[in-house]
């Protein structure tokens, strides 16, 4: 395989064999064609990429996707997504998954790795439902909706997740909708290219157990951010999280930092390489062990 | 029984005493004269202040345990004493060394009539608080008092002093000096020794000093770790103070995570990416790593997980030992999980266990348990410096995982089911090599799939690999004469109670063997079947209340065919097995045995 020059991706390239396990009219399958747009638009080399994701609907994407994939447990997304970072830096990493895999489950992990500032993309699919397990209630189903599991009206408060992530310090926060895969595609970009921990949520319906308007109403309810919009402003992206009745797509908060890896070679090798002058052997190391 | 040339010291008091720093001077001068040292902490569960202890046995000859009994016991604060009165159990003819103003009256302390005989009362406070202006250095006070009791070594006592003082202001060091000095002096003119205890010994090349956590740490960055990822949990967390410190200087990443679940996943992440990695944890920990540790298994990823098991269930007793994780180790996760656990049995052999637990992980492509506990994770024990660092003997083979050839990229097949089960590993960066790698059941590709041909062959590939490592390694210890009738099987910590009071018995003339497995699972039959076959009865010693060990090994040694009686030896943790107490256990059988002839 010693190919000099590489050849100019397309899309299709990017695409599997497996066919989708989801439903016809699935919001997923507007962002999987985004997604390859995306890669090839970037030209990312299969091989230095890797696509990894947890259990849910939209976790069985790294099956659709001729990169490095992995699908992994239920949650635990974005600690492999960051194991994986860390250890082949040059590797772009995206981790997908759902409200219920993200919010739910894995919700523990949201501020750590978006604190620690890891240089990963984080895709939420959302459809304020549980879709792999048909139809019960998930964190950012909104109130009162009847679920298989609420069967009386979901009786939790709906989830803002873009308010989360700011709220966490996030260094770049965007929300898309399926229903428009060019400004997924335009999103995606910045956010794969962003260098940090960039999250994504996308509006993604279920059009099995939310209903087959749920596009139309998703489409009624959204507004798109322009220019007007300060993302480095953090009060002003509270406000656009904050507004629940209109959802506003775009980069709603970015302001980079320095990532977790940068931290680690600019910092804390040379600190501790400057202890030990150098890679130190192990028979050398064993000496503080001398009485 | 007093033995000149093998003693041991118990050091009592308040956390403010020095108790812990008294025990490590000891430890080092002892070590630094090549002798052998066991050192036990033992801690109230306060984080500062509270109650501690230490026990330090040192000896010219080899030794495998803490010591049942102590000879020499210095209380710093009877009233401290009190609390660790049933963890230090005192010889007969104990030496007591005590403080001359402690508060507690004579009537009042917990000692019987024969143990008062060797009473010496130093005024270790008044002597420090002359020396130094203060109390706090008491400790070094009594140091010098015991030195001068019992012929300790007193050059290399006082050059572990200004070690352990070698980042302070040289004042510091000087009157610590002084305060070793005046117990000394002390003695000489006020103690009139009506003991018989004088410490003998030969200088030898100095050992090292190691705690098990230290060893496996020392041990995974030998074999080459990259990546290590965890959570900070009693009594496992020196490990990671170990690593965070000293990978970084060998361009690994250690990871602090937010818990087990996500410590678990990224080491998974670490090794999908090439890497060797490894994550430790105890108790309620290695409890959620398990679905982490089926995923390993599932996904066929390469990853060491070490499990310093504590006193369970639950929170238990996160600073007291138990061996009552075996069963949870060897069939913790759901579904058909295979795995590889090793048992470590002291501190050297931490080391060892943690590259052939390496060796084993990246060949086999599984997670390897390293199933140590709290009481080998946090003693000290002297170590040969030659068996470590001299790399000649134990286990130091390195293996770097198989990846694939250009020609297998060619249409590669990430889970092909090969002959011995193991398929060579791509990971990002290797062009032709991307696959689909997923705890969901798969084909060779990786791609899903649940019907129940491919679930049965690509189980039985995973497995395949059991009975490849099974070929491939053995490993285990023999103590005592072989043809005894009576056995004893033990395993993890137990070692070291045990093999003491095998050589005693044989001593005094009765016959009786020793099995330690470590490579605990997969199940070697072959070291049990040379065991037992001359046997009639084997005792099965652990801290395990439901006697786990007992059970496992009756799942595949069918001992009754053997005419073998199994004589259970169970207690619950805290408290790891006494010398004593497994003696008696030999005795008794073996008495019956005799009775029976």
């Amino acid at each position: 395989m010693s190919e000099t020059t590489e050849k100019t991706m397309s899309a299709r390239d990017y695409k599997s064999d497996l066919k989708p396990i989801w439903c016809p009219g699935c919001g997923n399958f507007g962002f999987l064609n985004a997604l390859y747009l995306t890669f090839q638009e970037l030209q990312l080399q299969p091989e230095n990429t890797a696509v990894v994701s947890g259990i849910g609907c939209s976790s069985r994407l790294p099956g659709y996707v001729k990169t490095y994939a992995f699908n992994g447990v239920h949650g635990r997304v974005l600690p492999f997504a960051s194991g994986v970072k860390m250890s082949r830096p040059e590797t772009t990493v995206i981790a997908v998954g759902g409200d219920g895999d993200g919010f739910s489950i894995g919700a523990g992990h949201i501020g750590h790795a978006a604190r620690k500032n890891i240089n990963i993309t984080y895709v939420v699919l959302d459809n304020n439902i549980y879709g792999l397990t048909k139809g019960q209630a998930s964190p950012t189903t909104p109130l009162g909706v009847k679920t298989k599991t609420t069967y009386y009206g979901n009786m939790g408060m709906q989830f803002n997740p873009v308010r989360m992530l700011i709220a966490y310090k996030a260094s770049f926060v965007a929300r898309t909708f399926s229903g428009d895969p060019k400004h997924i595609r335009k999103v995606l970009v910045e956010a794969i290219r962003h260098n940090g921990f960039s999250f994504v949520e996308v509006l993604s319906p279920c059009v099995t157990f939310r209903g087959k308007d749920q596009f139309k109403i998703i489409r009624d309810k959204v507004r798109y951010l322009d220019e007007q919009h300060h993302a480095d402003n953090e009060l002003e992206a509270f406000d656009v999280a904050n507004d629940e009745k209109e959802l506003a797509l775009g980069v709603i908060y970015k302001k980079p930092r320095p990532t977790y890896d940068e931290i680690i070679n600019a910092d804390v090798t040379t600190k501790a390489k400057a202890v030990s002058h150098g890679k130190p052997k192990v028979n050398k190391l064993m000496d503080q062990f001398k009485p | 029984m007093l033995n000149n040339k093998n003693i041991v010291i118990g050091i009592a008091g308040s956390g403010g005493d020095g108790v812990i720093s008294a025990g490590e001077i000891l430890v080092n001068a002892a070590s630094s004269e090549g002798l052998f040292v066991f050192m036990l902490k033992s801690f109230g569960a306060q984080i500062r202040g509270g109650e501690s202890s230490v026990r330090v046995r040192m000896s010219d000859l080899p030794v495998q345990s803490q010591g049942d009994r102590i000879d020499i016991m210095v209380v710093l604060s009877w009233s401290n004493f009190n609390r660790f009165k049933n963890e230090l159990l005192l010889e007969e003819k104990v030496i007591i060394i005590s403080d001359a103003d402690d508060p507690m009256s004579d009537k009042d302390v917990p000692l019987s009539e024969e143990q008062r005989q060797y009473w010496y009362k130093i005024p270790f406070n008044k002597l420090s608080e002359e020396q130094t202006g203060g109390r706090q250095s008491k400790n070094i006070v009594m140091l010098g008092a015991i030195s001068e009791l019992f012929s300790l070594p007193k050059q290399a006592l006082r050059k572990s002093i200004e070690k352990i003082f070698r980042n302070k202001p040289p004042e510091v060091t000087e009157s610590n000096i002084k305060a070793m000095e005046a117990g000394t002096a002390y003695v000489q003119e006020h103690v009139e020794k009506t003991d018989p205890l004088a410490f003998e010994y030969e200088s030898r090349e100095a050992r090292l000093v190691m705690q098990g956590n230290e060893a496996i740490a020392m041990g995974a960055i030998y074999a080459g770790l990259d990546f290590y990822a965890g959570y900070p949990i009693t009594p496992s967390t020196e490990i990671m103070e170990w690593i965070s410190r000293y990978l970084p200087q060998r361009d690994g990443i250690s990871m602090q995570m937010e818990d087990e679940l996500a410590s678990i996943n990224a080491i998974l992440g670490a090794s999908f990416a090439g890497k060797k990695a490894m994550t430790a944890t105890s108790g309620p920990g290695i409890s959620l790593m398990n679905e982490g540790i089926g995923l390993a298994s599932m996904a066929e990823l390469p990853v060491v997980i070490v499990n310093v098991q504590r006193g369970g269930p639950s929170t238990g007793l996160p600073t007291k030992t138990e061996q009552a994780d075996l069963m949870q180790a060897i069939w913790g996760s759901h579904g058909d999980s295979p795995r590889v656990v090793i048992a470590p049995c002291d501190v050297e052999d931490c080391f060892d266990s943690t590259v052939l637990a390496f060796y084993i992980s990246e060949k086999y492509q599984m997670p390897v348990i390293i199933l140590s506990d709290q009481f080998i994770g946090h003693r000290k024990e002297s170590i040969n410096p030659k068996a470590i660092r001299g790399g000649k003997t134990g286990f130091r083979k390195i293996y770097h995982r198989d990846i694939p050839t250009d020609a297998e990229l060619q249409d590669y097949h990430r889970f092909r089911n090969t002959e011995n089960g193991v398929s060579p590993m791509s990971y990002p960066g290797i062009k032709g090599g991307e696959y689909l790698g997923s705890g969901i059941e798969h084909d060779e590709k990786g791609n899903p799939r649940s019907d129940a041909g491919n679930h049965a062959r690509m189980t039985e590939k995973r497995w395949r690999k059991m009975d490849y490592i099974k070929k491939e390694f053995r490993f285990e210890r023999f103590y005592g004469p072989r043809e005894s009738k009576l056995g004893i099987i033990a395993w993890g910590s137990t070692k070291g109670a045990v093999k003491e009071a095998v050589n005693k018995a044989n001593a005094m003339g009765i016959p009786v063997s020793a099995l330690i497995p470590q490579l605990i699972y997969p199940f070697l039959i072959e070291p049990f079947k040379e065991f037992i076959q001359n046997k009639n009865r084997v005792i099965i010693p652990e801290l395990s209340y439901a006697g786990q060990f007992r059970r496992y090994l009756r799942g595949f040694v069918r001992f009754a065919q053997y005419g073998v009686r199994v004589i259970p030896l169970r207690k619950t943790g805290v408290a790891p097995f006494a010398v004593e107490e497994i003696l008696e256990k030999i005795i008794e059988e073996w008495k019956d045995m005799e009775a029976r002839r």
